[in-house]
């Protein structure tokens, strides 16, 4: 299991925050190479995300829903399950957003397996960060 | 043996042409040094009164030979999407060509300097190297091609935690045939 912690400013109300980040149609296509590919609830939908590895791409294909929700504290867990659309390989996670005026805190646990774990934990990792950090990024434009 | 007078041609049949990059990044640990050989080109040396090299390759002919370091194996696939993301996604097909300003053997006819321009992504920039001149007559020599001066931005993947250096080796390896 991987743990990270991130911050992100958006500048604006924790309201609108909050909206947007359980707007999964805005909110997944802040992470580089993720796309919604279908809704099947308000709190859930079926997505995926190619992830450049080199000269070749993993696709991880997979649900997005939004596990719990605290709308007086403005705290969300969004869980993510997904599988290498190549290979036997998942990628899981649970990323818990704290929400306050003007931005708002991202906790990530991740556990990944197949080709992309076969890096090692160290660079799975420093990917991840650089992932959440880019994500984080495109939150303050939602 | 030093090398003469004349007019030596060289490719494929008698020489090799090879890049050699190497990883960087914050992940450089996950990915590979490669070894490409570039498999259609054509040189040309003159020495004697006026002196002079040219060299013209075809950025679409590029094959990994070797890829070494990285944390996973690198399969078939990944030695058969490299050069489709050189052409893709790097060079564009886009022209490859050197040409001499300076060629100026030592007496000894041992090594051979050579300043020029190399034209490559559309751009022309300074380039200057050696050859050297073996005991088997076999020459070598090898340039150091920083990709950013040609306007080429190195290649990256894993969300930029992965990137090829910018600094890119080009050796030349032949045989003078005699």
């Amino acid at each position: 299991m991987i743990e990270l912690d991130h911050t992100f400013s958006t500048g604006k109300p924790t309201d609108y925050n909050w909206e947007a980040i359980l707007d999964l149609d805005r909110l997944v296509p802040c992470v580089e190479g993720g796309s919604v590919l279908e809704r099947t609830g308000p709190d859930e939908a079926k997505a995926e995300i190619a992830v450049k590895m080199g000269a070749m791409s993993l696709t991880f294909r997979g649900t997005v829903v939004i596990a719990e929700r605290d709308d007086a504290e403005h705290r969300a867990v969004v869980r993510v399950k997904s599988r290498d659309t190549g290979g036997s390989g998942y990628a899981n996670a649970d990323v818990t957003f704290t929400l306050s005026d003007g931005g708002g805190s991202v906790h990530t646990a991740a556990q990944i397996s197949g080709k992309a774990a076969s890096m090692g934990e160290g660079v799975v990792q420093t990917v991840l960060d650089a992932l959440i950090t880019d994500f984080t990024q495109k939150l303050a434009a939602i | 043996m030093p090398i003469g007078t004349g007019t030596y041609v060289f490719g494929p049949d008698n020489a090799t042409l090879t890049v050699r990059t190497k990883k960087g990044g914050a992940a450089a640990k996950a990915g590979h040094d490669l070894e490409i050989e570039v498999q259609k080109w054509e040189a040309r040396l003159e020495l004697g009164e006026v002196s002079s090299a040219s060299l013209t390759a075809d950025a679409r002919s590029f094959k990994v030979i070797a890829a070494t370091g990285g944390a996973a194996p690198f399969g078939a696939e990944e030695k058969a999407a490299i050069p489709q993301t050189i052409d893709e996604e790097i060079l564009k097909g886009t022209a490859i060509e050197f040409q001499s300003s300076r060629v100026e053997a030592d007496r000894g006819g041992h090594s051979v300097a050579i300043d020029g321009e190399l034209e490559m992504f559309g751009e022309r920039r300074p380039v200057s190297f050696s050859l050297n001149v073996g005991f088997d007559g076999r020459l070598s020599g090898a340039a150091t091609v920083t990709q950013t001066r040609w306007g080429i931005e190195p290649y990256t993947a894993l969300f930029g935690t992965l990137r090829v250096a910018d600094d890119v080796i080009v050796e030349i390896r032949a045989s003078t045939g005699s």
